[in-house]
């Protein structure tokens, strides 16, 4: 059985901001974990564009205007690391490494700095149990947005494997590996949730299309 | 009234306000203001207040009481708190906080959680019962990112005394507080001036105001206010007009507490000439069925300012499918994603660039307009600012996790 949940974020502020790359660099090296989690594992879940992959780069591109920075914050794979700490220290040397090597970027304009925030998370079941692939299949295709952010990117944090849930009841409640491999594959900095939502639906679709078909 | 919303906005949102009011069941819940009807606190008050009291919460709305005198003293506290430069007296702060006094003899304020909004009532938070310790919460409105010092210094007196307060937008918080929220305001997509209307309504609805509708439109919905650039609006058209067919509506209603409206109105007039494509419309309070059929007429909307609150009517446009460009000021950025929902500008030159591109581009209109509508669904509709509210009041209740399940 899996049981979809869904998760939403309050926002809470930590009263410190950024007019400045130097600005941006010095709180990183105090701010709370969970400040940096919330900016960048949980940017998946606001609307987002697929230019950035988290709140620093899309700062930096958009209000500095340093597109190489942008970039290379964008790139970095926060899944990647198994605590904030060792993100934390990455984001910081990347910005470190560019400053060597490019001029300093502008101020932010009056109103457009650099907003540090926590974010207190709710999660909540939305009354959706599936059974089987078939009714995977029918629930993926109507659940909101939260849950898809919850089973798959959330989960990466929560259990720790870079994994999501839904691969992991397929692998392991289904014994579909080679399903669950094909959406662990999927890039998720690539897609919005929508896109994520559109390829785990066409996958299953296939899966579900070949089991009916197997005589 | 829940069920009104099916279909509407996000199912999630729904089913946890569900779970949260049968957590709170019982519980009272009261909000404070200074005004039953008009702007947007009053608006999202009279909807979210049944609402909540037909889920089993005890919601109560209370009005503060005042005379002429108060409300001039609080109209230049909202004015200093903004930026602009006010002198209050010693009297006047006395006064203040004497009818805020008298208002707390009559209203029971005894509640589990209590929401304080804007700084009118702000003081009733020296009257917290003793015997019966809710949660307080000032609910903060406006932009606290500039304010003039001194006034802010002595509301912090009041502002201290609050377990948490709560912005609309990160950069209006003050960063004083360890406990600061922020939960953007919201639109009701059921009130007259966001529900839906047929094409035959829409007709009727603007008729008097004799508006092509069969040429482009492009709308801006504000008060005639220097801040809200209606001039540059105008600047803008006629920089788009030289190739493309289009006409401009400025629609906007008197403010009683904005003795420069009627100047920049004039102004706007004499700019505009005898400009047979330009309407301006002057529209009586509560017009907002005219504002919703002018926002659902329109081909592209504009809200050009150059210091906004939250812009709202962002929300409003996007809601009904149309694509905005915005200044990139206020709460504008939050609701316009950057060539995603429409287009953020910060000149006269690219806001009429963008019309321009949005005018040669059906296709654009469309797919930016659906995104917007999307944008606005999930995140600025009143189930989910009711949906916060009661998250929040929960989380405090609960010991405070940053990661909780309910």
């Amino acid at each position: 059985m899996f049981e979809f949940k869904s998760c939403i974020n309050i926002i809470k502020s930590t009263g410190k901001k950024a007019h400045t790359l130097q600005e941006l660099r010095e709180h990183l090296t105090t701010i709370s974990d969970e400040s940096i989690y919330h900016h960048v594992y949980e940017y998946f879940l606001k609307g987002h564009r697929l230019l950035f992959t988290n709140d620093f780069a899309q700062w930096v591109g958009d209000n500095l205007e340093d597109s190489v920075l942008s970039e290379r914050l964008s790139n970095i794979d926060p899944y990647a690391f198994s605590t904030v700490s060792e993100l934390r220290q990455e984001i910081i040397n990347t910005i470190d490494n560019h400053l060597k090597e490019s001029p300093l970027p502008r101020e932010a304009r009056p109103g457009e700095e650099f907003y540090f925030n926590e974010s207190v998370t709710i999660i909540y079941p939305v009354g959706i149990r599936v059974r089987n692939l078939a009714e995977f299949l029918i629930a993926i295709q109507h659940i909101d947005r939260g849950c898809i952010y919850y089973h798959f990117y959330e989960a990466r944090t929560r259990l720790g494997n870079t994994m999501d849930d839904f691969s992991m009841w397929i692998e392991y409640a289904l014994h579909k590996k080679e399903l669950a491999d094909k959406i662990r594959a999927i890039d998720p900095f690539m897609h919005d949730i929508e896109g994520i939502r559109h390829r785990i639906t066409n996958l299953v679709k296939e899966e579900v299309t070949k089991d009916m078909e197997t005589v | 009234m829940l069920n009104e919303y099916v279909g509407i906005a996000p199912k999630g949102d729904l089913i946890l306000i569900k779970r949260l009011c049968e957590k709170l069941r019982g519980r009272d819940f009261l909000h404070i203001n200074s005004t039953r009807a008009g702007g947007g606190v009053a608006e999202i008050l009279q909807r979210m207040i049944p609402l909540l009291q037909e889920l089993g919460i005890n919601a109560r709305w209370e009005v503060i009481e005042g005379d002429k005198r108060f409300f001039d003293i609080t109209k230049k506290i909202h004015n200093a708190l903004q930026g602009f430069t006010e002198v209050l007296t010693e009297e006047m702060w006395e006064y203040y906080f004497y009818v805020n006094k008298e208002n707390s003899s009559k209203i029971e304020l005894g509640a589990d959680a209590v929401f304080i909004h804007d700084p009118q009532p702000a003081p009733l938070v020296k009257f917290r019962p003793s015997k019966r310790r809710g949660i307080w919460f000032w609910r903060c409105h406006i932009d606290l990112s500039n304010p003039q010092k001194e006034i802010c210094d002595r509301l912090m007196e009041y502002y201290n005394e609050y377990d948490a307060s709560v912005f609309s937008v990160s950069n209006f918080a003050i960063g004083e507080k360890s406990l600061e929220f922020i939960i953007p305001p919201s639109i009701d997509p059921l009130s007259d001036k966001n529900v839906e209307l047929t094409e035959k309504e829409i007709e009727d609805i603007l008729s008097p105001y004799n508006i092509p509708l069969d040429r482009p439109m492009i709308l801006q919905v504000s008060r005639f206010d220097r801040f809200k650039d209606p001039i540059g609006v105008i600047k803008a058209y006629r920089n788009v007009k030289k190739y493309n067919d289009c006409i401009l509506v400025l629609a906007g209603s008197p403010a009683t507490d904005d003795p420069e409206g009627e100047v920049v109105l004039n102004e706007v007039k004499e700019f505009a000439a005898d400009d047979p494509d330009i309407f301006i419309l002057m529209l009586p309070p509560f017009s907002d069925k005219v504002i919703n059929a002018l926002q659902r007429a329109a081909t592209i909307v504009l809200q050009k300012s150059i210091k906004e609150g939250f812009g709202l009517t962002v929300s409003e446009a996007m809601w009904k499918g149309k694509p905005v460009i915005g200044g990139a000021v206020g709460g504008i950025p939050l609701q316009i994603i950057h060539r995603v929902t429409g287009f953020l500008v910060h000149s006269i030159e690219g806001a009429a660039f963008r019309i321009r591109q949005f005018l040669n581009s059906p296709e654009m209109i469309k797919r930016m307009g659906e995104a917007g509508r999307e944008h606005v669904r999930e995140n600025f509709l009143i189930t989910r600012q009711i949906r916060d509210y009661l998250s929040l009041w929960y989380y405090m209740e609960t010991g405070m996790k940053s990661v909780f399940e309910v």
